[in-house]
């Protein structure tokens, strides 16, 4: 029943801080299989979208369904079918890896044993075994994202959002991030993540949408929103950024 | 191009304490950008602050105004000595300091230690607390005007600023040592250590002070202020007060030691600020112990949490549990209960002969020495202290709250599961203060009473602070400073301590009451109607409180994340 409807859909979602309008009015379908990419530069209400869509912010307006299932207005189911990693979010990262997927997993109302052996696989695949009983507070950027990525995983949900799940990452441990990403959309999920990074967009999504001022600016498959241009120069004209040319800030070159 | 790069210029201006400042009041006023509660709180504070400071004014100006130069010196000397030591010890109890202007901020600025350490002593002296000690001491002002014309209070207004210094220098060099200390798990065992004897000094103190009082005998109080005048603790208000009585050299003899002490303290905090600075870019070496046993679901799971079953409630107490060791904010919490909790009881019980009268003249039972309801009395205020501790209990996990939010963890599990894991802490702590004062004051019999009212108290606290960390949390720095509290947040934390506090002890009431009109039967009875009352309070109020949270736990969420 779920599969006839988008993984996730948010209509008309807007979020405002004191004055400060974060997001005014997102709409979004993301289909069930597909690897859709939020775009969007520094400010442009990413984070603010995606906690609303997952519950961790509540909207001033609008709705945010996961496989049919309202967030806010029934959050147990929904919940369940969604792993997410936020981002400038801490961890409980005064356990050990190995602690901090069995709490999740235990959290997520997993039985112990099946916890035991995914925590395991997970460890091992995302070569964060070495790290043994080294608290989370003392792993590297890099570690921390990945460790983070096994939280979202571990109880198996059937839409993944990631909130700049490439930031801070070095290539081996980003290649290996998007093959466990691959993997797992190719199995049938839903992988739903912001970045401001244009190759690993281009290399990975289905679908993008470019989000700016806290409204969606370009919408669709990544050849309808690309077309024959570069991913890059369409951002950027969407974004209206500007490139500096050489007569101001003169005193950086002596 | 090589370019010779070597000449620095010398910067256009100097830095100085006046950047600090403003930078200060900067950042308190953009806390208030649009937070009507937060302003609220804040003049509320002031207020409170002021009424004190009233207070204390006019105490202090008694004996210049009364004209009762035999008061004088003893109101300098155990009036500022009182003032220093709460300086000391009220920051590392209960208070934290203001962490407004975060030295760990300053690391990658090109300052110099003296610039650095000075500012941050400007910036400092820059808070409502600073204000209100202030005000206080100007009574000794007038008093030593009063006495000895315009040198002495003179004399007086500078050794009051001086004395005030001491006081922002000292709580700030105080608890920038014991966050170092804390840091470094090796040593966290020796400074509980010296957070116990910094406590005890409190005790023999009062002691002195109640016996000196109770035998009225005024030469002996002078001598003890004299002596008290000598030391660090009083010389600074004493100097104007020697002025009045013809002593000039020791009044500059005073001074000195005052301006010795600043000097001493800003030296050895600018010591322990530079690890600080050190500290925050890298926490301290990992620690990599080996050997590894048993599953993820094994290891979560601490030896002391082995009964609970495997999921959702085992897996937030084992987190917690884990979380109350391992976090040094929440350490220094279970440290400073475990100390105050013993301490405070035994000087009261022993040497509270004034307290008893108090306690007496209140219900009607009048002894010198202790009672079941001095007892219950002062067991309530641990059960109590105690319970406090979680009245931001959400403010310690930050943003990390997050994966409970998304996890969708109903409130009342998550309430039941935290007071578990606080417990498992605090009621052997409890169970030891109990059996300690038995033992201390030699009425084994009492350890029924002891205990209920304990456990009653504890029970109500943690009903109550379950509601005021749901609706009334707010959000701790970051940093791993286990006393820093962000500005504002200070006067939040005092306002929701005390109203935690006082309804907490008004719950547990009938057993101070019990206690007083019931005699023997009470001996017996307190301990199971303690238990059966304090567990049916939390759970009553776990319940409650659990609902709540189910409402608010997205801005639960937001309230508890810091601002960045």
């Amino acid at each position: 029943m779920t599969d006839q409807h988008p993984a996730l859909h948010l209509r008309g979602l807007a979020k405002r801080f004191d004055t400060k309008v974060a997001v005014a009015g997102v709409d979004l379908a993301v289909p069930t299989g597909s690897f859709y990419g939020l775009l969007g530069p520094n400010g442009a209400g990413k984070t603010t979208t995606l906690s609303m869509a997952v519950g961790l912010l509540r909207p001033d307006a609008g709705e945010a369904r996961v496989l049919g299932y309202d967030v806010w207005a029934d959050p147990v189911r929904a919940k369940s079918l969604l792993g997410v990693m936020p981002d400038g979010v801490r961890l409980f990262d005064r356990l050990s890896g190995a602690e901090l997927l069995a709490y999740h997993g235990l959290l997520r109302g997993m039985d112990p044993a099946v916890v035991d052996q995914r925590a395991a696989e997970l460890l091992d695949v995302l070569a964060l075994g070495d790290a043994g009983r080294t608290l989370v507070v003392d792993y590297s950027a890099g570690m921390k994202k990945k460790i983070g990525l096994a939280c979202a995983l571990l109880h198996g949900p059937r839409l993944l959002v990631l909130d700049e799940p490439f930031e801070a990452v070095d290539p081996v441990s980003a290649a290996l991030i998007r093959d466990i990403l691959h993997r797992y959309v190719t199995g049938g999920g839903t992988v739903v993540f912001s970045s401001h990074v244009m190759e690993v967009v281009e290399r990975l999504c289905s679908h993008v949408a470019i989000l700016a001022d806290g409204t969606i600016k370009r919408v669709g498959t990544l050849t309808e929103v690309r077309g024959d241009r570069s991913l890059e120069d369409v951002f950027v004209e969407v974004v209206g950024g500007r490139t500096a040319t050489g007569e101001e800030l003169s005193w950086l070159s002596r | 191009m090589a370019v010779p790069v070597t000449a620095v210029e010398p910067p256009a201006r100097a830095v100085s304490p006046r950047h600090f400042v403003r930078l200060k009041l900067r950042v308190l006023g953009n806390n208030f950008r649009g937070q009507a509660w937060r302003i609220a709180l804040f003049v509320l504070g002031v207020l409170f602050a002021l009424w004190f400071a009233a207070t204390g004014f006019f105490l202090l100006a008694a004996p210049g105004l009364a004209d009762e130069p035999r008061y004088a010196l003893l109101a300098a000397a155990f009036g500022g000595g009182v003032l220093t030591l709460g300086w000391l010890l009220l920051p590392l109890v209960f208070f934290g300091v203001d962490e407004t202007l975060d030295p760990a901020r300053f690391a990658l600025l090109p300052l110099s230690r003296r610039t650095l350490v000075t500012g941050l002593l400007a910036a400092a002296l820059v808070s409502v607390p600073a204000l209100a000690t202030l005000i206080t001491v100007a009574g000794l002002v007038i008093t030593a005007g009063a006495l000895g014309g315009w040198s002495a209070a003179l004399v007086e207004a500078v050794g009051v600023v001086a004395g005030l210094l001491v006081c922002v220098a000292g709580a700030r060099a105080v608890t920038s040592a014991f966050a170092t200390m804390l840091r470094s798990r090796r040593v966290r065992d020796l400074a509980a250590v010296l957070l116990a004897v910094l406590a005890a000094l409190l005790g023999p103190l009062q002691l002195l002070v109640l016996a000196a009082v109770r035998s009225a005998d005024w030469d002996r109080l002078t001598g003890v202020a004299r002596v008290v005048g000598w030391t660090p603790f009083g010389a600074p208000w004493t100097a104007g007060i020697d002025v009045a009585e013809g002593r000039a050299g020791a009044a500059v003899a005073k001074l000195l030691i005052a301006a010795a002490t600043v000097g001493v303290l800003l030296l050895w905090w600018s010591r322990s600020l530079e690890s600080a600075m050190v500290g925050a870019a890298s926490a301290g070496p990992a620690r990599t112990p080996r050997g590894v046993v048993g599953g993820a679901v094994a290891q979560l799971f601490p030896r002391a949490v082995g009964w609970a079953r495997r999921d959702r409630f085992g897996a937030l107490v084992a987190r917690e549990c884990r979380y109350w060791w391992r976090d040094a904010r929440r350490r220094a919490n279970l440290i400073t209960i475990a100390v105050v909790g013993v301490f405070v009881p035994v000087m009261v019980n022993l040497g509270g002969a004034s307290l008893a009268v108090e306690g007496g003249a209140a219900f009607g039972e009048a002894s010198a020495n202790s009672s079941p309801v001095l007892v219950s009395i002062s067991m309530v205020f641990v059960g109590v202290l105690a319970s406090v501790t979680l009245a931001n209990q959400f403010g310690f996990d930050g943003s990390a709250y997050a994966a409970n939010v998304v996890a969708g963890v109903p409130g009342r599990v998550e309430l039941r599961a935290r007071m578990a894991a606080f417990s498992l802490y605090v009621v052997p702590i409890l169970l030891v203060v109990a059996v300690v004062l038995g033992v201390v004051l030699g009425r084994p019999e009492w350890l029924g009473v002891m205990a209920g009212g304990l456990f009653a108290a504890y029970g109500c606290g943690l009903a109550i602070n379950g509601f005021i960390s749901v609706l009334g949390a707010y959000s701790l720095p970051e940093t791993s400073n286990p006393f820093a509290m962000n500005t504002g947040a200070g006067i939040a934390k005092s306002l929701f301590t005390l109203l935690s506090m006082v309804s907490s002890a008004a719950a547990a009431i009938p057993f101070v009451v019990a206690a007083g009109l019931l005699g023997d039967v009470w001996l017996w009875l307190a301990l199971p109607a303690g238990l059966a009352y304090g567990a049916g309070a939390a759970l009553l109020g776990a319940y409650l409180a659990g609902d709540a949270l189910d409402r608010r736990q997205p801005e639960l969420l937001a309230s508890v994340t810091p601002r960045r």
